[in-house]
């Protein structure tokens, strides 16, 4: 079987060498999707010749010494809910069906012009909403460390496009843990930087307030490099902060020493976390400490709201975020209908998969008169609380650290039945969202066999310190070389 | 004050008023804001709602939000919110609005508004909040398509609410005046209704003369003249007062004004609250304007109508009838300065504009920018009237001309042989050859009948076809007949 691809630093390095070609990392790349697509159905699409034509430009432009960035000439996946100019942008809806991009969403546009390939578009729950990739209308992925485990979701494609050798580097995108869950099921690292860091301009919107394009890479110093890329304002999103990015990859020191971690106790606390889990993560954060960290233990009182007021407020702007989707200007208008009411109920209806439906009618009711001030307005007074309650716990340490998840990856079709237990498995990662805090997971070893994840958050606009703290932690440790098996 | 038709009435009349800001681009987009271009030329992903983008304010229009707000003495709030009005239709790309709703940019104003007759007063405004303007459906008469033209989604929008203080059509029209001519003052908006960038909603309800308590009200939307806004009230009062009258009850409804048959049609009935699910727009931060700046651009601010009209009446001595007309629009107003100044009296210039520039402006339906004449030649004229060099019979004639063509009105005058005849020689023989081809009148005159002087200074008058100076006519025939 086709080789996996290294990771964007080992390309980098045989590119700069001349070991290798941009054209031949894209062959590369296209092989190993043809490999393990049957299997692992990480992919909806794959864009040959133009990468391939992409490629000889970069391969050009490295003979002449023009190399733009250390994304050039890499070939990378997009999440099916970024637009990319000229191609189908589909956020694995039927309701989006046959609908093409007229314009590159900026993060999109920044890799691009900094040489970056795309290669693929990568599956996802219908809209991003969902947890394993079940909700997508184009079939489920799989787990490349069990096909019969799931991804997570809702980026689980491109989770498994990493995992899985196809792509060094791919973009998600991240409303509730949508891209720390798949990076934690696969054994990779996925980043969702401080929210307004990378400009939402050409990501279909789910919840726009929790929202954030990320990466994924098999190191923390590969997602450092796509987010120094990718990140700083955009005049074309108003939620964009000002403040000039960070350089993520600079400050990749590798030192630890007066590193302070806060845990919060009401993670470690909670019921249904897996003590496989558990254990791995203390043995991580044993080994940062280690490596000269300090730790302490710090409480965020209102975690026990999280998942619910995330579930307000996600379904809340969903609900308003979708009716652009009617059947009226693009994508799919259900055939024979008479008159405008029938044209908008039906083509929603069979155009919209079920998790979808029930988040917009959740939404819908969660802003009704009579019901706002009970569920949406107090959602966001307890959006404040969390906020606060991050401050407070941040203001004395660096960073908090987290099991990503409370369980290892569940097996397909296990949660699909019951929305509330899926729900819930967002547990760990949603206040990071709300709160607009960075945060990533890394691999921390393994339990039942599959991938653990830990959770590094930090302060906003501080980005570079999670991963920061996560690549000293792959500097002693080696979970992140570590392959899935070949699909059978 | 009661409705005059039903005088155990109290109409208790609010409107709502969409006026189009005057900017270049959309209020979220870049495109061009333009009228009259083909279907959908002015659109992009952000007014199409493509997915994937993303609205970004425009923020010439948060100015003249802004501007609106302090000159209708608005407090203009330095923090507003943006909010979604959720509701499907094919015209609204995003399936929601974007406007202003719990938090708008401007509440507690007022405008002073003057009816005919009446005392000038004060008629307060609620709010103005911004917001995008829908596209426009067009339903073809094919009766089976709806087509839908996108060029006017997210042109800038201001909605201006008035509290519930109008008591009469009339007022109604008189506020819809006074705003308009605000917002063309300070040139936030041309407020062209025949565009769609001033449309008015008026809701409408009646009490018992004296009750306190508001009765059910209807609201007519979208009318698009003054005139039949007025109309539209009318009609809408009587029908209600026909409805109390015979024990009935109003039901809330949204009615259509058909101008042509003066009549009121319900468009829907309005049983239960539209719920539009409003809730702040996550796309979009707070809009924050500090202090510093609302000052800023309150010092801009030109002189306003009821300034303009104080100043008219202390500075040039005109009656209030005389400056408000003066002061109707700005440019008018501009014109009459620059003549008075040119002339040096204004008494003189408000005259002769409100007597025969402002017939000819009404004549031909046309405004003040849209007249060739300049202020300048206005007052060379009125000069040259004062001279005795022209007749004013023949300058009120030029006004006209001047109005349609511009130009000089000495050339003119020369062009066009309008010198009065102030040649007294040949005034005098026309005096005699007419006293003595009217002996009979002559001789009337001399046994005190008097006033057949004015016979004789019509013939003197046509012999010199009108240019002659009639006052210089009669002395020459009365000192002549009292020889």
């Amino acid at each position: 079987m086709t080789e996996p691809l290294g990771t964007l630093a080992e390309l980098r390095r045989a590119l700069d060498a001349g070991a290798v070609s941009s054209a031949e990392l894209v062959d590369r790349s296209l092989a190993r999707a043809e490999a393990v697509e049957p299997r692992l159905h990480a992919l909806l699409a794959t864009r040959e010749e133009r990468a391939r034509a992409e490629a000889a430009e970069a391969d050009e432009r490295r003979a002449r010494g023009g190399v733009r960035s250390p994304l050039d000439g890499i070939p990378i996946a997009l999440k099916d809910n970024l637009a990319q100019a000229g191609e189908k942008v589909g956020c694995a809806s039927k309701i989006l069906q046959g609908y093409e991009s007229p314009f590159d969403a900026t993060a999109v546009a920044r890799l691009r012009e900094a040489g970056a390939v795309v290669v693929a578009r990568t599956n996802m729950d219908e809209f991003a909403m969902g947890s394993s990739t079940e909700n997508s209308a184009y079939g489920t992925s799989r787990n490349p460390w069990n096909p019969e485990r799931s991804p997570g979701g809702s980026s689980g494609g491109s989770a498994v496009a990493v995992a899985a050798g196809i792509v060094p580097v791919a973009l998600g995108s991240d409303t509730g843990g949508s891209i720390r869950q798949p990076a934690a099921f696969t054994g990779v690292v996925g980043m969702k930087p401080t929210y307004g860091r990378v400009s939402r301009f050409g990501l279909v919107a789910f919840a726009s307030s929790l929202d954030q394009i990320g990466p994924f890479a098999h190191t923390a110093a590969d997602c450092a490099s796509v987010l120094d890329v990718i990140s700083g304002h955009d005049p074309r999103d108003s939620t964009s902060l000002p403040e000039p990015a960070t350089r993520c990859l600079a400050a990749l020191s590798g030192d630890l020493s007066g590193l302070v971690i806060g845990l919060p106790s009401e993670y470690y606390a909670s019921e249904g976390v897996d003590p496989e889990v558990l254990a791995r993560v203390s043995e991580a954060v044993a080994e940062l400490e280690a490596g000269g960290a300090r730790t302490r233990e710090v409480s965020l009182p209102h975690t026990q709201f999280a998942v619910a007021t995330y579930y307000l407020i996600a379904t809340a702007e969903a609900s308003s975020n979708l009716a652009r989707f009617d059947g009226v200007r693009y994508g799919r208008r259900a055939a024979g209908v008479r008159g405008l009411t029938e044209m908008y109920e039906r083509s929603r209806s069979e155009g919209f998969g079920a998790e979808v439906k029930r988040r917009i009618l959740l939404g819908t009711f969660v802003l009704s008169a009579g019901y706002y001030d009970a569920y949406y307005r107090k959602a966001q007074q307890v959006r404040t609380l969390l906020r606060r309650d991050f401050d407070e716990a941040l203001s004395g340490c660096d960073v908090l650290i987290t099991p990503t998840t409370p369980e290892t990856a569940f097996r397909i079709g296990e949660k699909a039945s019951d929305p509330l237990t899926m729900y819930l498995s967002d547990i760990f990662t949603v206040s990071a969202n709300l709160a607009g805090l960075p945060g990533l997971s890394i691999p921390c070893g393994f339990a039942n066999q599959m991938p653990v994840g830990l959770q590094v958050l930090g302060r906003p606009l501080e980005d570079a310190t999670p991963l920061r703290v996560a690549d000293a932690f792959q500097r002693r440790t080696d979970f992140h070389l570590q392959r899935p098996p070949d699909p059978r | 004050m009661s409705s005059d038709a039903h005088p155990h009435y109290e109409a208790v009349i609010g409107l709502e008023v969409h006026v189009h800001l005057r900017t270049r681009a959309k209020l979220f987009c870049s495109c061009a804001v333009s009228y009259g271009d083909g279907p959908n030329h002015h659109t992009c992903p952000v007014c199409l709602a493509l997915p994937g983008a993303l609205p970004v304010l425009n923020g010439a229009a948060v100015e003249h939000a802004i501007r609106t707000g302090l000159a209708t003495h608005c407090e203009v709030h330095s923090r507003s919110i943006f909010a979604r009005k959720n509701y499907f239709y094919p015209d609204l790309p995003k399936g929601y609005q974007i406007s202003q709703y719990e938090k708008p940019l401007a509440t507690g104003g007022w405008i002073e508004i003057e009816v005919d007759g009446q005392e000038a007063r004060r008629i307060g405004i609620t709010r103005i909040h911004m917001e995008e303007d829908a596209g426009k459906s067009i339903h073809d008469g094919a009766a089976t398509e709806t087509h839908v033209d996108l060029n006017r989604t997210s042109v800038p929008l201001i909605e201006v609410v008035s509290e519930p203080e109008i008591r009469s059509p009339e007022e109604a029209g008189a506020y819809l005046r006074s705003l308009r001519a605000i917002l063309r003052y300070i040139e936030s908006s041309d407020a062209d209704l025949e565009k769609g960038q001033f449309r008015c909603d008026a809701n409408v309800s009646l009490r018992p003369q004296g009750s306190t308590e508001f009765g059910t009200r209807t609201e007519i939307k979208n009318v698009n003249s003054f005139r039949f806004v007025e109309d539209a009230i009318r009609a809408e009062i009587d029908r209600q007062a026909a409805i109390l009258d015979d024990g009935g009850a109003i039901s809330q409804a949204t009615l259509g004004y058909d101008a042509e048959a003066d009549r009121l049609f319900v468009m829907r009935l309005k049983e239960n609250a539209d719920d539009y699910r409003y809730f702040p727009d996550p796309d979009l931060i707070p809009l924050v304007v500090d202090e510093e700046r609302i000052e800023e651009i309150r010092a801009t601010l030109p002189e306003l109508p009821d300034q303009k009209r104080l100043r008219f009446e202390s500075e040039y001595g005109l009656s209030t009838q005389e400056a408000r007309l003066l002061s109707a629009s700005r440019a008018l107003a501009e014109f009459f300065e620059a003549a008075a100044r040119a002339h040096g009296t204004a008494k003189s210039v408000a005259n002769w504009m409100l007597r025969d520039l402002l017939a000819a402006l009404r004549e031909r339906e046309i405004e003040i920018e849209e007249a060739a004449i300049a202020p300048e030649a206005l007052a060379r004229l009125i000069e040259m009237v004062d001279r005795g060099r022209v007749t004013a019979k023949s300058a009120r004639d030029l006004v006209a001309e001047l109005t349609e063509q511009g130009g000089d009105p000495e050339a003119l005058v020369r062009e066009r042989g309008l010198e009065a005849v102030s040649d007294v020689g040949l005034l005098e023989s026309v005096a005699d050859a007419v006293i003595g081809a009217n002996p009979d009148v002559a001789r009337a005159y001399a046994q005190g009948d008097k006033k057949v002087v004015n016979f004789l200074m019509g013939q003197v008058m046509k012999k010199t076809q009108g240019k002659a100076d009639p006052g210089r006519v009669r002395e020459i025939l009365a000192r002549k007949l009292e020889e």
